[in-house]
């Protein structure tokens, strides 16, 4: 049966009849192929518009309907409800842009006409391939698994519980609260962390949506947004979490000592231990790697004195295996080695600090009890912090870490408060301070005293070494005078109009701001969950701009520093703004809508050359048997809702290419590398394009102005 | 180039002699009122949008330009481009996302790496390779939309129309994915 097709012209008041001759052009349209009605309207748009075309397209019997209006990117979604209000597929339709794209665009109104009837022609002509699409749905899984437990992970994990949803927490550390945990207070309040944090941990721990996994590791992601499928693995704490109440019994009678790794190595741990005090959940652990009972056997000191019978030594590694919609990757990060930079002489000469291990001297329940001591003992008079350590620089990280300046500053807020008597000098070269809070943070430091900003000309050019028990800092100075800073005088200054001065000054404690790398275990991350990482390591988010928090991998959202360096206030953004990307995604009750413009493979055609596999930007590509966790549940026969019928699958099925309809989004790159042309990218397939292609070509207008030259030719 | 936003302007043959200096040899009475047919692959995203804008701040382009919509620069098969010339193109033209804003990653750079080569195929079938073109240019990019269409339509006009000697090579490409 002959398609019937209905053309609609849109004068758009005035803005296309004027330019373009539409008497002409509904002639012409009238005399295509196919074509049974042809009319034009003063506003199609509008509520009268688009009762004309629902009315004609129920009394004229038409099939397929071309509308030559504005951009489809103004009115395509108006126009495919209308179809569908009249009982035709959406996609059977082809909007024409003779608005934008001709009446708009050309002031010669003989042209414009011209032009107007070939994309007619050729809409008419590529309408008769269009076929009707469906979006299909499928049901989903609303649990959602949130990898790390710092504060990206738990803003992540408290929002989804919010809607009573299940969440998976897991955690590698045997403790919740990440990096932020281990800080005394944070900037630009000066807050105290833990009466930040410690209410929001509480939470997590007694939220009955979450499910804790601490010491757990994941091994192996399979499947798709909605329907995902991950292994655990659970390492055994040997100690009974339910019975266990963190007393710390078991410490004082381990014998085996080790550095202890949450306060950077600068003091030491029992093999049984709670990390740091006020550690949640408040159980202890045992490293087995160091414990005596485990690498010489014999040793049961812990489980002979702890008084609730908590220690079992036989508990072993568990592998559980969880089926979620959705994934937040907040993994953190780690800080740059300063051993890798030699002129800070890290690791040879004494008091020089990372700012994570200042960070833990300045706490608390840290090594020295929050004071600030030198080795010997006593305080330090004179502190150097030296800025961008790793950062801004083309031999490291090119990146500015956009967090250094900040703590930097806090560390001298409190080194001022601790010990008002000591100088302190900034070394930096220039500051970040963006934000409503930052500079007043800066400027609160300009009035109290012993605080002094060296700008340094190049902080590559520093240099440490050790004299006489202090640290002796080698630098070329550009200090403008700090009125300039005050008052934010002549801002980017030039390097060559201010002398510089090549000077040394000695210091008893110096403290590195050590630049955010990607976690050391990012790389591992980045293959099990198949997501990219861009130069520096970070997770690469899915559009820098408009979608921060999710990854090219639907149902895989990123949050915190895992994604890039981040303050804690936009990492808790982010981590609610994953949290709510899979709330308005995976909805109780609802099925999951897929695209319908997606490619597919022709199973007769395709040679399993596996060309297409390697460029889907998704990874929706597999060349994988149906019975595959990757392939849609739908195709696996299992729940058999739409190849159902089809039962057994073929044998040659198994060495092609699938496609993966939730994954796929239809842009078309496949099919156009598929050298088999097994593969049809819906809605744009070689058929539609190349109809279109000879209706722009093949009209009077092409011949007219192809002159004779076609006809020898 | 002085923005040429009249259609007749650029179509005059004085326009013409001051930026050649002289027609093609002994093609002069065809060229005289020769009007190339350039089809331009815009994808959805970024370049389709700057069209549109261009529109909307009505710019001027010439009407030789006719446009198709693909999802993405990278589904621009080089099959497409044969098809245009065997059925009358004297230029093609690709137009995506400038590199890194690809709504689909690197679906420009796709298109990039067939342009190429398919630049090197284009020779062997006679057809002047620079009567394709591949450009990137963004949604907010309207001026730049018109400049390199003109520009295209420009230097096609220049080159003449399109003989395929070998019409019948290319007409043998389209055959194995007719039923696509």
């Amino acid at each position: 049966m002959a398609e019937r097709i209905g053309v609609f012209v849109c004068e758009c008041g005035p803005n296309i009849k004027e330019a373009i001759d539409l008497d002409t052009v509904v002639t012409f349209a009238q005399g295509l192929k196919n074509v049974v009605m042809v009319k034009s309207f003063n506003l199609l748009c509008s509520e009268a518009g688009k009762k004309l075309i629902e009315e004609n397209i129920t009394k004229n019997n038409l099939t397929r309907v071309v509308i030559a209006a504005c951009s489809p990117r103004e009115h395509e979604h108006t126009f495919k409800k209308v179809l569908s209000n009249a009982g035709l597929n959406p996609y059977l339709l082809q909007l024409v842009n003779i608005r934008e794209q001709c009446a708009w665009v050309i002031k010669n109104k003989t042209l414009a006409t011209e032009k107007a009837k070939a994309m007619i022609q050729a809409a008419v002509e590529r309408v008769i391939h269009h076929e009707p699409l469906e979006s299909k749905d499928l049901e989903c899984q609303m649990d959602a698994l949130v990898v790390g437990a710092g504060i990206a992970g738990i803003s992540a994990a408290l929002t989804l519980a919010q809607k009573n949803r299940k969440v998976y927490l897991v955690e590698k550390s045997p403790v919740i609260g990440g990096k932020v945990a281990l800080y005394e207070k944070v900037f630009p309040t000066l807050e105290c962390a833990s009466c930040v944090l410690d209410p929001v941990l509480d939470k997590v721990l007694h939220n009955e949506q979450i499910e804790l996994l601490t010491l757990s590791e994941i091994q192996e992601v399979l499947g798709f947004f909605g329907n995902f499928i991950v292994k655990v693995k659970k390492n055994a704490r040997c100690v009974d979490t339910k019975t266990c109440i963190g007393c710390g019994a078991c410490f004082e009678v381990c014998p085996a000592k080790v550095k202890n790794e949450y306060n950077e190595g600068l003091d030491e741990r029992r093999a049984i231990y709670i990390p740091y005090a006020g550690a949640l959940p408040n159980v202890a652990v045992i490293d087995r790697e160091h414990c005596l009972h485990f690498q010489t056997e014999g040793c049961n000191a812990c489980q002979n004195t702890c008084p609730f019978s908590s220690i079992n030594y036989e508990e072993n590694d568990e592998v559980q295996e969880l089926r979620v919609g959705a994934i937040v990757l907040a993994t953190g990060f780690d800080v740059f080695d300063p051993k890798r930079a030699p002129r800070y002489g890290y690791g040879k000469i004494d008091n020089v600090y990372t700012s994570l291990e200042f960070e833990r001297l300045l706490n608390s329940n840290g090594p020295t009890g929050g004071k600030i001591l030198l080795k010997n003992g006593q305080p330090p008079k004179k502190i150097a912090l030296i800025h961008c350590v790793g950062s801004r620089t083309r031999e490291y990280n090119e990146y500015c870490s956009g967090i250094c300046c900040m703590y930097s500053l806090k560390f001298a807020h409190m080194v001022n408060e601790q010990l008002p008597d000591s100088s302190i000098s900034e070394f930096y070269s220039d500051f970040c301070l963006p934000g409503k809070e930052s500079q007043g943070f800066f400027n609160n430091l300009l009035d109290k005293n012993g605080i002094e900003f060296v700008r340094v000309k190049d902080l590559d050019s520093i240099k440490f070494s050790e004299k006489k028990g202090k640290i002796l800092i080698q630098y070329k100075t550009i200090n403008p005078p700090s009125s300039t800073l005050l008052k934010g005088g002549k801002r980017g200054l030039q390097d060559k109009n201010i002398p510089e001065t090549l000077k040394s000054d000695p210091f008893d404690m110096v403290v590195l701001s050590v630049a955010i790398e990607a976690a050391k275990d990012a790389q591992d991350l980045a293959r099990i969950f198949d997501i990219p990482q861009g130069k520096d390591g970070f997770f690469t988010e899915e559009h820098t701009e408009l979608s921060p928090a999710s990854t090219i991998k639907e149902g895989i959202f990123i949050a915190g520093c895992a994604q890039g360096p981040k303050d804690v206030q936009s990492t808790v953004t982010q981590g609610q703004a994953a949290a709510g990307n899979i709330l308005s995604r995976l909805i109780h009750g609802e099925k999951l809508v897929l695209e319908a413009i997606t490619a597919t493979v022709d199973e007769d055609l395709c040679s399993g050359c596996k060309i297409c596999i390697g460029l889907c930007p998704y990874k929706a590509i597999t060349y994988n048997s149906p019975e595959s966790p990757h392939t849609p549940l739908w195709k696996r026969g299992a729940e058999g809702d739409f190849e159902g019928d089809k039962g057994g699958f073929s044998d040659k099925k198994e060495n092609l290419a699938t496609i993966n309809e939730v994954l796929c989004r239809g842009c078309g790159i496949c099919a156009a590398a598929c050298p088999s042309g097994a593969i049809k990218a819906k809605h744009f397939t070689d058929k539609q394009i190349f109809a279109e292609i000879e209706g722009l070509l093949n009209t009077n207008y092409a011949k007219t102005s192809k002159m004779s030259l076609r006809g020898t030719g | 180039m002085t923005k040429q936003s009249h259609h007749s302007e650029i179509a005059s043959p004085s326009v013409r002699n001051d930026k050649e200096g002289c027609f093609r040899k002994g093609n002069k009475a065809i060229m005289s009122s020769f009007e190339p047919k350039i089809i331009g692959f815009l994808c959805n995203w970024c370049s389709y949008e700057g069209a549109d804008s261009c529109g909307r701040a009505r710019k001027e382009y010439p009407s030789n330009f006719v446009v198709i919509r693909v999802m993405c620069s990278g589904r621009i098969d080089p099959q497409f481009i044969l098809e245009a010339f065997k059925d009358g193109a004297d230029g093609v033209m690709i137009l995506g996302c400038h590199p890194g804003d690809c709504h689909y990653k690197e679906g420009n750079f796709n298109a990039l790496r067939r342009y190429t080569l398919l630049k090197k195929m284009l020779k062997q079938f006679g057809i002047e390779e620079d009567r394709v073109k591949l450009d990137w240019v963004s949604a907010s990019e309207g001026d730049k939309f018109v400049r390199v269409v003109s520009e295209m339509v420009e230097k096609v006009r220049v080159m003449g129309p399109l003989m395929l000697i070998q019409k019948k090579q290319l007409k043998n490409h389209r055959e194995h994915r007719g039923n696509l």
